[in-house]
This record gives structure tokens, sequence and C-alpha cells, in this order.
């Protein structure tokens, strides 16, 4: 055989595999930009099924990610699923379209505990979907004592087997909660008593991961670890009670992932019936059941599995959630939590 | 054997290991009962048949493949033509071309990455598989030139010139002759378009549209809520299929070569 024949062949036979989806002709479609097992399969099919709307479903890894597609205006979603502080960036640069709130009468379903705050007051724009907590994973059996304060990621006795997240808000986040202060302190000798603070902590810290946290601690490479509720908690449900998650008692950060439509939408008639469904109590346990992270529809709750349900690292105790706060766009003192940062890691 | 040749092999094995150890632990771990990706909890098949029902990740995969599928052809014919234009003496700018021609190989990824999507922005062109083969084209065309350009140099000039004077025109003198001699270039420089098509991360995620999630956005989303063995599963049938792929190349080019001996 001729080199170039069989060079066509390879390519052919990877082509073949590869094309397959062109457009269906008229069907009417829906567009969702979302975090990966955001999402499960069996919800969206059951609403391609009830509604005869084709779903793409597409994953993104960051907010910022979103960010630039929308504002290239050349990304055709219909749907999109930002965090608290990336609305406060997004609203004001007109990259959402307003909801009309007629169309949305299940909005009653939500917990009012997530409703009109600070990054979208009045829900004009956004309407919150999943949320979840910052706090402690640790291993049981290497722990004197079962932790429930900021503290333990400060103690000596556990020196060399830290692990803090390498993220400048939730480092500082720790030092400020347990110093009494909120995490959106703007006061700049309390930051740089903070900072301080995580300076003398250096020392006892393995490493500074964001993206690894759960397997670090699964594997033992660290004992207490930093980390968002989420993938900490699948590694407590697989430890047999070894590991354990817990959201300290001064309060850790809380984070919301919102559904929203962005203005360069064009099946919007599609995206307010999807907002519809996931908004029905049935559909949002189903959600919750699938996803392992909290969500904001209340009266789905008596829906949702005890096990999720009654875990604390998935809904945190009411008390606990209380002393809990939303990371907030700390505007022009974002630049001295910066160097401050730099200066902790530079250390 | 002496000790210096010991050393040598001793190294050699080094390099192996670290090169496939890592590897060979994703490939381990594919058959892992537990879900995290560090801890050995038994062996199980699980993984693999979640894979194949996970519909998200198979479409990345899909989309991957035909994105690497396409951009391979198209920047590899595009390379190889630019190549032989400028092997030509006579080329007014040539300097300036071949700049411009490996410029993509040096601009960092996140900067050619926003510059195309603002540039997609501008022209109106919506987001989709076809955007992000033209950005995969737009940094690979500069790898294939250069592999067959050096090729290219490595060809001696009195072998065409002898085919000319035998009475081949241009075109059989290019099939003929050329083209065979400088396929070993043009074969490789496919091979690295289609490696560094499929595992690009920073330009595709700037320019992917509806319905273009490839593998690698789609494993880095998913490390927000953990990577599972899935991934390792994917990989490993990703590994399995390139090297039998390859394998399967080298025997048969292996065969036509030598039956090409015997004529």
């Amino acid at each position: 055989m001729k080199p170039w024949v069989l060079m066509a062949l390879l390519l052919g036979s990877l082509l073949v595999g590869g094309c397959g989806s062109p457009d269906a002709p008229k069907q009417r479609q829906l567009n969702v930009y979302i975090w990966t097992n955001y999402l499960p399969q069996d919800v969206v099919t059951d609403f391609e099924k009830r509604t005869g709307i084709d779903v793409r479903v597409d994953t993104y890894d960051s907010n910022e990610t979103i960010l630039a597609k929308l504002q290239s205006g050349v990304a055709e979603y219909d749907l999109v699923v930002p965090s608290d502080y990336m609305l406060k960036v997004m609203i004001p640069q007109k990259l959402l379209r307003e909801l009309d709130r007629a169309r949305l009468s299940d909005i009653a379903n939500l917990d009012p505990r997530f409703l009109d705050q600070r990054f979208d007051p009045g829900n004009r724009h956004s309407i919150p979907y999943l949320w979840g907590t910052t706090g402690i994973g640790y291993d049981t059996t290497k722990v004197a004592a079962p932790i429930d304060s900021w503290e333990a990621l400060f103690d000596p006795r556990h020196a060399g087997r830290i692990l803090m997240l390498d993220d400048v808000r939730e480092a500082f986040g720790a030092a400020l909660k347990l110093m009494g202060r909120s995490i959106n302190e703007t006061d700049p000798a309390i930051l740089r008593q903070a900072a301080e603070k995580l300076k003398q902590q250096k020392r006892l810290v393995r490493t500074y991961n964001s993206s690894d946290f759960a397997n670090l601690l699964a594997a033992g490479d660290v004992d207490v670890a930093q980390g968002w509720n989420g993938e900490l908690a699948e590694a407590v449900a697989a430890s047999d009670g070894k590991l354990a998650y817990v959201v300290p008692k001064e309060g850790g950060t809380l984070w919301i992932d919102s559904l929203a439509v962005p203005a360069s939408a064009k099946n919007v008639d599609a995206a307010y019936e999807f907002l519809q469904y996931v908004l029905e109590p049935e559909i949002a346990a189903r959600i919750v059941n699938g996803v392992h992270y909290a969500g904001a529809n209340k009266a789905a709750l008596e829906k949702i599995e005890p096990a999720i349900r009654n875990n604390p690292a998935i809904y945190p105790p009411q008390e606990v959630l209380d002393r809990c706060e939303f990371i907030e766009d700390l505007g022009e003192t974002t630049q001295l939590l910066d160097e401050l940062w730099s200066e902790v890691k530079a250390n | 054997m002496s000790w210096s040749r010991r050393l040598l092999a001793a190294h050699t094995a080094l390099v192996y290991l670290f090169l496939w150890v890592p590897i060979a632990v994703l490939a381990v771990f594919s058959f892992n009962a537990g879900r995290q990706t560090a801890v050995w909890r038994g062996a199980t098949l699980d993984w693999y048949r979640r894979l194949l029902a996970n519909d998200a990740l198979l479409a990345s995969v899909r989309n991957s493949l035909a994105a690497a599928a396409l951009t391979t052809v198209i920047a590899t014919a595009i390379g190889t033509l630019a190549a032989l234009a400028l092997r030509r003496a006579d080329v007014p700018g040539k300097g300036a071309t071949l700049a411009l021609l490996f410029l993509p190989m040096v601009i960092p990824e996140v900067v050619l990455g926003a510059a195309l999507l603002t540039f997609f922005g501008a022209i109106g062109l919506r987001l989709s598989l076809v955007t992000v083969v033209i950005a995969h084209v737009v940094f690979s065309v500069s790898y294939v030139a250069l592999v067959v350009r050096a090729r290219l140099s490595g060809l001696d000039p009195a072998l065409e010139e002898a085919a000319r004077d035998l009475g081949a025109g241009p075109v059989e003198t290019f099939r003929r002759v050329t083209l065979p001699l400088i396929f070993p270039g043009i074969a490789a420089s496919a091979l690295l378009v289609f490696t560094l098509s499929i595992d690009d991360y920073v330009v595709t995620s700037f320019v992917a549209g509806v319905g273009a999630t490839t593998l690698p956005l789609h494993v880095y989303s998913m490390l927000r809520v953990g990577v599972t063995p899935e991934v390792n599963a994917v990989s490993t049938l990703l590994l399995a299929g390139t090297i039998g792929l390859i394998v399967a190349a080298q025997r048969l080019l292996r065969g036509s070569s030598s039956k090409g001996d015997r004529e």
C-alpha cells in the first residue's frame, strides 16, 4: 500500500467516528453551559421528552471562561451557571438578560436565605441553583480530637500535615474568621494581621493546593485539609468513617452558583421552560440526589434522600450556616489582598 | 559488559521508567474500585461500564477526535505546501514570511486564544467546533512547515534534477520523487499535529462553542467535583488505540517498503 493511501485511511476512519451531529432541522434547541456533573443526564432526558426541546450541554471549568465567552458576543449559550461573585461582574456589563418573574412562578419554592443577595439584588438576573461551603476535611485517626475550629489549620501539632487552598480569599478567610472578623474585611490593619498569621502558619503547611485537595487527604499525604465541601464529601463517603468534614464553628465561606440567561441567548423561551422545570420540587430533588451538592430549593428538601439531607458535609447545621458568609467583591482592597498574599507565598 | 555500558543501560531504564510509570499508574487506577484516584480499593471494570453510559464524556471524546482529525488534514496540507513554496530561492520576502510562519509557535497560548476569540467576535463567526479547528490549524501549521522544511533541506536536489532529465514533468517529479522522499516528514508532522490538537486546552477553552466541549475541556471542568476514574478509563482506551494505530501503521509501512524493494 502507498504510504499516503494509508494516511488517508487512518484519518478517514477517525473522521467517520468523529463527525455525526448535524443540526436537526427546525427542532427547538437549548444550549446549556454548566459545570461538569452539575446536571444529571436523566433530568435532561426527561426535559427533552416532556418538551421536545433538544438540549445540548457543554461544560466549563472556571467562571472566567464563561465571562470570556459571553464578552466575545459569538457564543450562543441560552443558560449559564456563574458563581456569586461572577454575577456581580457580569450584571453591570449587561451580559445577562433581565428575568421576567411572571414566567417563573415557582421561584417561591426557593429558600429565601439565598434570594436577594448583594451580588444580584432582587434576583433580577439569576436564580440560585446549587450551593456549598468551605471547611476542613481531616483524618480522624491522625488527630487528637474531632476538629471544630479553623485553629486546627494553625495548630503546631499538625505541622507538615496541613493543606491550605491555594486561593487568596479562602486562605485569608480562614485567618480572618479565626480572628473573629468577616471574610470580607477591608481594614488594612486587620488584613496585615491576618497576613502575619498566614506567614507564621506557612511553616506548618505541607502544600497550597486548590485542585487535588480531596485526593491528597484520601491518600494520606496530608491529614488536615482546607477545602470545598463537594469533593471532600465524596472523599468522606468513600473512606468508611476514616475521614470527616466540618464547617468550623467560626463559620466558613459560602458559595452559590445561579442559573442565568445570557443577553445573547437565542432560545429564550426554551430557557424559561427549563428554569421553570428545575424549579419544580421533584426535579430539584432529583438534581441534588444526582450531584450530591446542596440545592437552593426548599420545597424539594423532603424529597431529597435522607443520607444527603442529613449529611452535615452537604447541608451543615443551621447555627453553622448562620455564621457562614458569601465572598464579596472587595473593590480596591483586592489589590492590597493580592500583595499580602504574594508576601505570604514568597516568604 | 563494561561498567560504562551498565551505567548507560541503567540510565536508559530510569528514563523509560520516568516516562512510563505515570502512564502505568493512570491505566492501573482505571480498574480501581474506589472513586478516589489515589487509593487502591480492589479491581473492577465499573469505570469502563460507566464510561460507556456517560454521554457527555463520550461526546467530548468524539469532538476531540473530529477536531484533531480535521486539523491534521488541513494543517498538514497547508504546512507542507508552505514548506515547499519557501524552499524556492526566489520567493520575495522569504525571511519575513518564515518569521511570521513560525510566530504562532512562540506566542504564549493564552495570548493566541484571547486574540482568536476577539477575532471571531469581530468578524461575527459563532463559536463551534469549526472555530476550534481553525484555531488548532493556526498553531499547528508552523510545526508542519518546520518539520517538512527540515526534511526538504536534507533532500539531494540532484534526485529531482535527474527525474526531470529523464523526462518526468513537474507534477510527476513531485509525485514520484519529492513526495515519497519527504513523506516521513509529512507523516511525522501529521502525528505531531494530531497530538497537539487532541490535548490542547488553553486555546480551545477560549474558542469552543455550543456542542464543542473537547476531552481536555471536559476533564478540566471535572476538577471542581473531582476527576473520577472514568477519565483514567477513557485515557487508557485512547492510549491503547493510539499505540494500536502506530503499530499498525509501522507494520503496513514496513510491509509496503519491503514490497517496494523487491519490485
